[in-house]
């Protein structure tokens, strides 16, 4: 009897006191996002989106090999376009604004653009990638109650997530880019969230600043032929 | 949730009670959770407010700092009450950092040794009647990103916040405290941990605070600190006493002793200093006292000398705190002030800045000069900050800070309606709602100058009313801007009138041509002003004693009409009858007529039995829309230091009233509207946030929706034609919150529903109003225009978290007109439907962009199905979307030839696209094995010769975007644009080409179907399978 008046007391307390740990919110998410187990198998990735606006569709497809490399290609009104991304260099080749020819990414752009080659859940190694975690207390994402949780990397970058206080999914993310002299923030936000075969939860929907990507096929763990990670043209 | 938990403590001590107990927590638990209305602000978080600025007269800074080593690029500005503000382009753009906390700003500091370190201390110290109240000290640690309060919560007024150079630790934060109260809670405080722990180090009495702060940057254990004693009254203002001093501690605080030598005999006022970073001993400090004057020492403060100096450097020292020394030559001094000084030798002399460049606004507050690059400097004024970049000989203003400080705002009914208001220290000024391009600092047109207040449009359309301080009132042509000065003046039968500063103008909620103004008297005209009739007795309470206004100002005289005193204060004339009139003053009465002012009842007394103080000033009345005997009516008691938020409603005409509270009120009521539709939607007005109800006042909630959460909000209104909400702000301009009827339409039975469709208004097919407008100006604030034509609108109870939201749109044949996809946001969702169909497919591999799988026309007039989709359920509603009668250059039949030939093009679109994508499956075929390929003549000259039918049905080859290559689809796609986005009858020539592009598209298809029929029989194997339309 005395162990369940604790029980409700601690639990009266936790609901209206937000005592939650960073760490005890990242291992609910992990166990949320399917486990840091299935997680930790998960080294290739291949994926199909779409970006719809009153009709028009943008297509876009990433192959993307664990921290090691990723290539985007888009097709927008009639061209096509693609960006190549690994651990020491980059080119994008962007014919939409009048690019002719592939163009190598600067060294700034190539050191920043790291974590996104990162295809695991952020929350799974960030202790092995020197990130720092920061408990930064509840927010309110388009009226959904989050907590938010700030990962800073060796290079000062940070990152800043806010996870629903019920699912523990993350919804959104802010990122802080210093870059040529100026300082960017870039917000994207997930939805959708599905249970894959192998066993990871993951967003169907992401959203940025262009507009939602609708995730309409995902391959984890294909084999990868990495000839594509350079440049064609 | 203290309470709570004390509760569960309690009953843990009475074990033998368990069961009950345990039965307790549950109710506790389960009462808290339902004692929460499900309505907050979170429900219409996708109805954002815009943010109209404007930037072109800013609002009061109040501080300025910047990081010292980061080449002068990033920047804080604290200000009045538009919170903090960063740059990190040295002011060509700033960002909001503060819009969840409060907005007054009193003092800023950065950790040099460690930029990302950033203090705010809440509530100005510029001690002037309209100033605002602080909650206390915050800190960020990530460079404005996040703040966490850290305490000070009752200073109510923080001047300056100072980090030991030596030790990032120690910060001493200048407290002048409270302005209207005696108050225990001034003084100079110290932390030694980061501002984890406070303590007073230094306290003189209840009524004198801690003005200003020094400390050596070569010795930081020597401090200069100067008290200051002072209070405002409603009604007078004093500045001085045998209380203020100045100090000096040599022991980082611990022990202090007063600096007399060679200063004037007290009692002193406000005493601002500086000392010489490259030379402290060299100190100057202007000395509020019988006779004000700036001194200067040469010993480490030790004594100090008389210096005779300019008005400007002395003027207004209650005002003007701010003094400083270039970082690097102890001879150059700036004094920022009524207008710009500075001094080339210590401050013997001083000379005003060049006009250069044009009017520097004057009143400035705060200056940061670059220590790395002393040349550049920036400072805070009434208007907006300033920088310069030749030791502040000339300056440039920075035109993106969207600061300005209403007081009251005011919509008339054109299309787009334009928005009037008046503004602390910069006037009066009117800007459209919308406007080609939206609306930026051009946008915005002066009316008036001085301090501007109520700012009123004539229904004639083609007049405003607007005033300066103290009721000097204008009637002003708008086209012109010619103004006629028609303030009612004294005749035989009155007293001396007494004008609030900020004077009511108001004109009739039922009848438009009644134009009341107050003094203590209430003045009516039915001719714009032109002769006026005095329609009540005295209304205030003719209190003598709040009425020596011409002693104001304490050891410097300060009357500038803002302690005027028993006045009326604010005139409402009900909407459902003209002779039914509200009048509130600034000393506590509330008194109606229901004869056009003949006769007048107070009832002021029964107001106060509701818990409303006495003296309050009725900052608002509201009288019913719906009900001539309900009344709500705001009252303001923050000048005898009661900051709580007083909002009353009397349902039988003022003879008792009830208290509206909520927990969710902070900050003193400055204005209260009701809904012109919905009687249960309100919105309250404070100091410190706009709050809105759905249930008539029961619950209340705070509404974000973009808005500052904590903003200084005036006034409210509520556009009838347009069901805008436009929110005035004392320091982050105008917002407008477009069509609120979302809102206004969320009733208990829809916001219980998981899922909520909302009827869609009929829908005008046009463009919208606008053309584009050209590029926003660069370096201004600018703010979009509402949408033109109403969105989908859908309601959801919970956030969705999986699966997907789809908003389809169906004609009356039930055939898929739309497809797009809905946002899945908890409470209010909008989706804008373009009105278009969908748009075409793009074929690929092209050199060129290809503008048409973006475009689609406008449907045809009709009846439609909204069919919104959340996952497997379906909500259905129809819009009926009518032809726009307005626009003569597009008839009915006009529409329906367009939309014709439209779609001809889009079908000569496709055909061209299917037939480049059945080109390439062709050559994508044969080229599947290169190695083959390469070897294959024949696949080769099959090959080339599609290629050279794909190259005339589109750009193949020119790759830079400089050089046109236009070939059929390019010629197609753009006449099939400029159908889709026609609103006039097509002209002769555009019709014409259309069979001509059409011809053109025969030519080149009998060319394919030439290389098909000559290379397919030798190449079998490429055939493909797909059929072309």
């Amino acid at each position: 009897m005395k162990n369940l008046i604790t029980l409700i007391f601690i639990a009266i307390l936790s609901i209206n006191s937000f005592a939650q740990t960073a760490d005890e919110i990242v291992a609910k998410h992990i166990e949320a996002v399917g486990g840091k187990e299935n997680w930790k198998k998960v080294k290739s990735l291949k994926m199909e989106c779409v970006m719809k606006a009153q009709g028009a569709e943008i297509k876009t497809t990433i192959v993307q090999v664990n921290n090691k490399a990723m290539r985007q290609d888009i097709a927008l009104m009639g061209m096509n376009g693609w960006s190549i991304l690994t651990n020491t260099e980059g080119w994008s080749f962007m014919p939409f604004s009048g690019q002719t020819k592939a163009e190598p990414l600067t060294a700034d752009d190539v050191k920043n653009a790291q974590d996104g080659l990162e295809i695991q859940d952020e929350f799974i190694a960030y202790l092995e990638h020197g990130k720092k975690l920061e408990y930064l207390g509840k927010d309110d994402v388009d009226g959904t109650d989050c907590f938010k949780l700030k990962l800073i990397d060796k290079n000062a970058k940070e990152t800043t997530y806010f996870l629903d206080a019920d699912s523990y999914y993350v919804i959104k993310e802010t990122q802080k880019i210093k870059a040529n002299g100026k300082e960017m923030e870039e917000t994207s936000t997930f939805s959708n969230y599905k249970k894959l075969p192998e066993g990871i939860v993951y967003p169907m929907n992401v959203g940025s600043g262009f507009g939602d990507a609708e995730v309409t096929k995902i391959e984890i763990n294909p084999v990868i032929d990495e000839s594509i990670f350079k440049p064609t043209k | 949730m203290h309470g709570l938990q004390l509760q569960a403590v309690l009953i843990f001590k009475t074990p033998y009670m368990k069961k009950q107990i345990i039965h307790l927590i549950l109710i506790c638990t389960t009462a808290f959770l339902n004692a929460q209305s499900p309505v907050n602000s979170a429900m219409f978080g996708m109805m954002e407010a815009r943010s109209l600025g404007p930037g072109t007269m800013s609002g009061r800074i109040s501080a300025i700092e910047g990081v010292n080593n980061d080449e002068g690029k990033t920047i804080f500005i604290g200000t009045a009450g538009g919170g903090v503000w960063k740059s990190t382009n040295a002011g060509a753009s700033y960002e909001s950092k503060f819009d969840k906390y409060c907005q007054s700003i009193g003092a800023l500091a950065i950790d040099q040794k460690n930029p990302n370190i950033v203090f705010v201390g809440t509530g100005e110290s510029n001690m002037r009647n309209s100033v605002s109240i602080g909650n206390g000290l915050y800190k960020s640690t990530d460079s404005g990103d996040n703040w966490k309060k850290i305490g000070l919560d009752s200073v109510e007024h923080i001047s300056k916040i100072v980090i030991d150079p030596a030790n990032s630790n120690i910060i001493y934060v200048a407290a002048p405290g409270p302005l209207w109260s005696s108050s225990k809670h001034r003084g100079l405080y110290k932390s030694v941990n980061g501002g984890d722990s406070w303590e007073k180090i230094y306290y003189v009495n209840e009524n004198t605070g801690c003005a200003d702060l020094l400390i050596d940057p070569t010795n930081s254990n020597v401090l200069f600190i100067s008290m200051w004693q002072f209070r405002r009254q409603p009604f007078s203002f004093n500045s001085g006493g045998v209380s203020s001093g100045l100090y000096k501690s040599t022991d980082a605080g611990k022990t202090w002793k007063e600096i007399t030598k060679g200063l004037p005999p007290k009692p002193f006022g406000r005493i601002a200093m500086t000392l010489a970073p490259s030379d402290p001993k060299q100190m100057l400090a202007i000395v509020e006292s019988k006779n004000t004057g700036l001194y200067i020492s040469s010993d480490g403060g030790e004594t100090w000398k008389s210096q005779s100096a300019t008005l400007n450097v002395c003027a207004r020292p209650f005002y003007f705190s701010t003094i400083a020394f270039d970082p690097k030559d102890p001879k150059r001094v700036y004094r920022p002030a009524f207008n710009f000084a500075y001094s080339s030798d210590g401050g013997y002399s001083f000379s005003d800045a060049s006009g250069d460049g044009g009017w520097v606004h004057s009143d400035m507050h705060a200056i940061w000069i670059n220590p790395t690059n002393t040349n550049v400097m920036y400072i805070g004024t009434d208007g907006g900050v300033y920088m310069s970049v030749d030791k502040g000989v000339t300056w440039q203003f920075n035109h993106g800070l969207p600061l300005g400080q209403f007081y009251h705002v005011a919509a008339d009914l054109k299309e787009p309606y334009n928005i009037y208001g008046g503004l602390q220290d910069n006037g009066s000024w009117m800007a459209p709602s919308a406007a080609p391009g939206g609306i930026g600092n051009g946008n915005w047109h002066r009316v008036n100058g001085g301090d501007g207040f109520w700012t009123v449009p004539d229904a004639d359309g083609k007049t405003v009313y607007s005033e300066y301080q103290g009721g000097n009132m204008y009637r002003t042509n708008l086209v012109t801007m010619k103004g006629e000065f028609i303030q009612p003046q004294k005749t035989g039968k009155e007293d001396k009138l007494r004008w609030n500063w900020n004077t009511p103008i108001v004109t009739g909620a039922k009848n438009p041509k009644n134009l009341y103004v107050g003094s203590q008297y209430l003045y009516k005209s039915t001719d714009q002003g032109r002769t006026w009739k005095r329609i009540s007795n005295d209304l205030t309470t003719n209190d003598k004693k709040k009425q020596a206004q011409e002693e104001s100002g304490g050891l410097s005289a300060d009357n500038t009409s803002a302690e005027n005193h028993c006045t009326i204060f604010t005139i409402a004339e009900s909407s459902l009858d003209e002779n039914m009139i509200w009048a509130g003053t600034d000393d506590g009465n509330l008194q109606y007529s229901t004869d056009g002012g003949t006769t007048w009842t107070n009832v002021s007394g029964f107001v106060t039995k509701s818990g409303i103080p006495a003296q309050a000033w009725v900052s608002s009345i509201q009288p019913s829309q719906f009900d001539k005997n309900t009344v709500y009516v705001t009252f303001e008691n923050h000048m005898y230091g009661d900051m709580q938020t007083y909002l009353g409603k009397s349902a039988d005409l003022g003879k008792t009233w009830t208290r509206i509270t909520s927990k969710e009120f902070t900050g003193f009521a400055h204005k209260i509207k009701e809904d012109p539709e919905n009687k249960n939607l309100l919105f309250l007005g404070t100091e410190m946030g706009l709050f809105a109800t759905l249930d008539g006042g029961v619950n209340w909630f705070r509404m974000k929706s973009k808005i500052p959460e904590y903003a200084l909000v005036r006034d409210i209104q509520i556009h009838p034609k347009t069901h805008d909400l436009i929110v005035a702000t004392h320091g982050r301009g105008i917002f407008i919150l477009d069509d609120i009827r979302a809102m206004r339409n969320l009733t208990k039975e829809i916001w219980e529903q998981d899922v909520f469709l909302f009827p869609t208004p009929e829908i005008t097919l046009n463009t919208g109003k606008f053309g584009w407008g050209g590029p926003e100006v660069s370096g201004g604030w600018n703010t979009g225009n509402p949408p033109s034509y109403p969105s989908i609108n859908y309601y959801m109870k919970q956030r969705l978290n999986t699966g997907k939201i789809t908003v389809e749109i169906f004609d009356d044949k039930n055939q898929l007109v739309q497809s797009m996809p809905g946002s899945i946001r908890r409470g209010i969702n909008k989706v804008q439907w373009n009105l278009c169909g969908i748009p075409p497919k793009v074929a690929e591999g092209s050199t060129k962009m290809d503008g048409a799988g973006f475009a689609a026309p406008m449907v045809l007039p009709g009846n439609y199905t909204v069919k919104l989709k959340v996952n497997d359920k379906e909500y259905v509603s129809q819009i009926k979307c009518i032809h726009d009668e307005a626009n003569k250059d597009l008839t009915l039949e006009d529409r329906k030839l367009v939309y014709q030939k439209a779609m001809q093009l889009q079908s000569l679109y496709n055909d061209i696209n299917n037939t480049i994508d059945t080109i390439s499956l062709y050559q994508a075929k044969m080229k599947k094995d290169t190695v083959t390929f390469s070897k294959n003549k024949n696949a080769k000259a099959f090959y080339n010769d599609l290629q050279k039918v794909k190259s005339e049905f589109m750009a193949t080859t020119k790759t830079s975007i400089f050089a046109d290559e236009e070939r059929l689809r390019e010629k197609v796609s753009k006449l099939y644009g400029s159908f889709c986005g026609m609103e006039s009858k097509p002209n002769s020539t555009q019709l014409e080409s259309i069979e001509d592009l059409k011809k053109e598209y025969a030519t080149n298809r009998t060319a394919f179907n030439a290389a098909i029929t000559k290379h397919v029989p030798k190449n079998p194997e490429f055939k493909v399978k797909r059929e072309i339309n």
